[in-house]
């Protein structure tokens, strides 16, 4: 295990997440179309997951092999989810 | 410093690094299967994700905070570990194991009182699909938990065999990442 490697600033990434917990939260409540507020909502929990992965897991300072096994089955869990959009959600 | 294991391995990476990224691949794909089925099924029918405003969203959130904080005392146990600093070790794993059991006891209490208003895992379809999420969620925190408790006990001893908290992070951590998208997507939407 390396020490000389770039270490974050493990308190500010928590203030993000806080922050961004927050804004999720308060954008739930938005008075926008009901799809929107859907997405901006995942957007954000998106965003809050990309920096517990890539600084508190050090994704971003991990070997492709790593990389790349962190991401593969997230492609296959969304392209699985899109794949039965035809039969269950644009109806027969 | 490259420890033996990560030099004798094809990979240069640690052994147990590699090891636990592959489990976790597998969880990814056991957590998303429920909730690609869960945002199928609810876009596929109407009506039933209206049960959503029984769930309480402060308490929840609340919980995300308190599971957002395990996992920042988590890796500055990790941090604790590469400086060499026992005493910061050992209090930053206490501080994640009493923070993973305040979101177990928040989560009984959400649960208590649900059950108590009604609503159980055969209430209907949005209930089933609430507790079997957070139910088996709740399950691997505690999973979490007991294995952070191991390694405080053992960081007694002092700083031999440390990088298994570099391990037991990385778990925890998509534990977090889970409940990040569990929250919106039962809560929120």
């Amino acid at each position: 295990m390396t020490t000389e490697r770039a270490r974050p600033n493990y308190v500010a990434v928590w203030v993000w997440l806080v922050v961004l917990m927050i804004a999720g939260v308060l954008a739930s409540y938005l008075p926008f179309a009901k799809s929107a507020v859907i997405f901006l909502v995942f957007v954000i929990a998106a965003m809050k997951a990309l920096l517990v992965a890539l600084y508190y897991m050090h994704l971003k300072f991990e070997s492709r092999l790593i990389y790349a096994m962190a991401i593969v089955p997230v492609v296959l869990v969304i392209g699985l989810t899109f794949l039965l959009f035809p039969d269950l959600v644009f109806h027969h | 410093m490259e420890t033996t294991a990560a030099t004798r391995a094809v990979t240069h990476i640690l052994p147990g690094k590699v090891g636990v990224w592959w489990f976790l691949a597998s969880e990814v794909m056991l957590f998303g299967g429920l909730i690609g089925s869960f945002i199928v099924s609810r876009l596929g029918s109407s009506g039933w994700s209206g049960e959503a405003a029984h769930l309480s969203v402060p308490v929840a959130a609340i919980n995300t905070l308190v599971l957002l904080t395990s996992s920042m005392t988590m890796v500055m146990a990790f941090g604790a570990v590469e400086k060499g600093d026992p005493r910061g070790l050992r209090t930053y794993l206490f501080l994640t194991v009493l923070l993973g059991l305040t979101f177990l006891g928040i989560k009984a209490y959400e649960y208590s009182s649900e059950v108590a208003a009604g609503f159980t895992p055969v209430t209907g379809l949005f209930w089933s699909f609430y507790y079997t999420m957070t139910g088996l969620h709740a399950l691997h925190v505690l999973a979490g938990i007991i294995t952070n408790l191991a390694l405080f006990v053992m960081a007694r001893r002092g700083l031999r065999n440390q990088h298994r908290v570099e391990l037991a992070g990385l778990y925890w951590h998509f534990v977090d990442i889970v409940w990040i998208f569990l929250f919106p997507l039962l809560y929120l939407t």
